[in-house]
């Protein structure tokens, strides 16, 4: 589904990422953690075609972001993102914020549009907040929204950029209700978060980063209690406590 | 109120004056503002630079000396006289567009970087992004600015009596000098000023409020 080759990439003089590899199979759920600064972010950013990358190579379901000749447009549609600030459209309701890419991009008429909004609204537990704006909802209500917006293009991969770390303690929980779902359904998730609880329930895979490299990968438990970097021991020292 | 009302058509007639002197001076300013507040973002050095240097250039002089200045120096510099209006005018145009571009420039960068890689990571591209996203959120946040600035713009419009257009506050000082009656001249003329921009900040102040509840601001 997605293949990182190799890729490099610097920001004037500053590497952010050096030599990343991986695969990530369709259906694999793939949790990236590492501290800030260590180029998670970025690496999500690149899969997605929003920032450029200057070495090696990334293709997405065959296609390769490093051709010129390749949309980007079309691209993305297959590739969902959630932000951690949710970047919600503050000028539109909840399903205007859900129904305007498959509408615009898809070409779907309202009526189907809607309905799909609300089969998803259904979904993430807020069909009542069809008609209310992101402002006069809480976070948690908000990244749901986000996450019903980039499942209403129907990707073949969700990529989660910190989706909790924005959240109040108390309503982190709901939105990894929904993510946690969306993986037992069998979505192909790409899941950038410090929340270890998540990691160990649905992650195929760990990766930790550090200044721009895969430091370490492992399966669920084998990865906590057998770290083998220093610095990974280090890290989940520090967020386990 | 005789003063007034005797000679109301001559008044009004200046006061038509002001309307179109504030017409063209909106017209040209919100256009080249929006070149201008292009111009402030770019990231290409040669854009950047000499509108920037403008920009703070020209903010940074009082209006009543750009006027001054293109009345007695555009002579100089193509050879004829210029009109008062079209003086006017070209002073208003080329200030103003500092004053918009900046207002611009700050509704286009007050959106996230995120926002519009959200907007991207749907599948918009980046004329529909534009079209949906960023100019109707830009232009909400703008709008209240952007009505402030137009109500000073006509305010200042009376400055271009010093270049002896014949607009309202230069005939009342006209008729003045024939029938001396300052105290019901110039109130007449401020309370006309006031009326139309106390409405013109009514609607500014509707819109914030409409804004600020769609929580957009």
């Amino acid at each position: 589904m997605i293949e990182i080759k190799n890729v490099s990439k610097w920001f004037g003089e500053f590497q952010v990422l050096a030599d990343v590899n991986e695969v990530v199979q369709r259906g694999q759920k793939v949790v990236i953690c590492g501290p800030s600064g260590s180029g998670k972010s970025t690496l999500l950013r690149c899969i997605n075609g929003l920032e450029p990358y200057q070495k090696g190579e990334i293709v997405v379901d065959g296609v390769s972001l490093s051709d010129p000749k390749t949309n980007l447009y079309k691209l993305r549609e297959k590739l969902g993102m959630v932000f951690q600030r949710f970047e919600l459209y503050p000028h539109m309701t909840v399903l205007r914020n859900i129904t305007l890419a498959p509408m615009k991009v898809r070409k779907k008429s309202r009526p189907e549009a809607e309905k799909k909004a609300m089969e998803l609204l259904e979904r993430v537990g807020i069909p009542d907040k069809a008609g209310a704006y992101p402002a006069n909802l809480s976070g948690g209500q908000q990244q749901r929204v986000a996450i019903a917006r980039a499942l209403a293009m129907e990707p073949a991969c969700m990529m989660f950029d910190e989706p909790t770390s924005a959240l109040d303690p108390e309503m982190i929980q709901e939105v990894l209700e929904v993510m946690i779902g969306l993986a037992k359904e069998g979505m192909t998730m790409l899941v950038v978060t410090h929340e270890m609880g998540f990691a160990r329930e649905v992650a195929d895979e760990i990766i930790f980063m550090d200044a721009g490299r895969i430091v370490e990968r492992g399966r669920g438990d084998d990865f906590f209690k057998n770290p083998k970097s220093q610095r990974t021991k280090d890290f989940l020292g520090q967020i386990l406590k | 109120m005789d003063a007034v009302l005797e000679n109301l058509p001559y008044l009004l007639g200046g006061f038509l004056t002001n309307l179109q002197l504030a017409a063209f001076a909106l017209a040209g300013g919100i256009f080249l503002g929006t070149l201008v507040g292009l111009g402030r973002i770019s990231k290409r050095p040669w854009v950047y630079y000499p509108v920037t240097l403008y920009v703070n250039f020209l903010r940074n002089i009082p209006l009543i000396l750009v006027i001054f200045w293109f009345f007695f120096v555009m002579p100089i510099l193509i050879g004829k006289t210029l009109d008062p209006f079209v003086s006017a005018a070209v002073s208003f145009v080329v200030f103003e567009a500092t004053y918009f571009g900046e207002i611009f420039r700050a509704g286009f960068q007050s959106i996230s970087k995120d926002l519009v890689s959200a907007a991207y990571s749907t599948g918009l591209t980046y004329r529909q992004t534009a079209a949906y996203i960023l100019v109707p959120i830009a232009v909400r946040r703008m709008l209240p600015s952007l009505i402030t600035q137009s109500i000073i713009t006509f305010q200042d419009t009376s400055l271009a009596y010093v270049i002896g257009l014949q607009e309202m506050v230069r005939r009342t000082t006209i008729v003045d000098g024939l029938e001396v009656r300052s105290v019901q001249l110039y109130t007449f003329v401020a309370i006309l000023f006031f009326v139309i921009c106390f409405v013109g900040s009514r609607i500014s102040l509707h819109y914030e409020e409409k804004s600020r509840k769609a929580k957009v601001l």
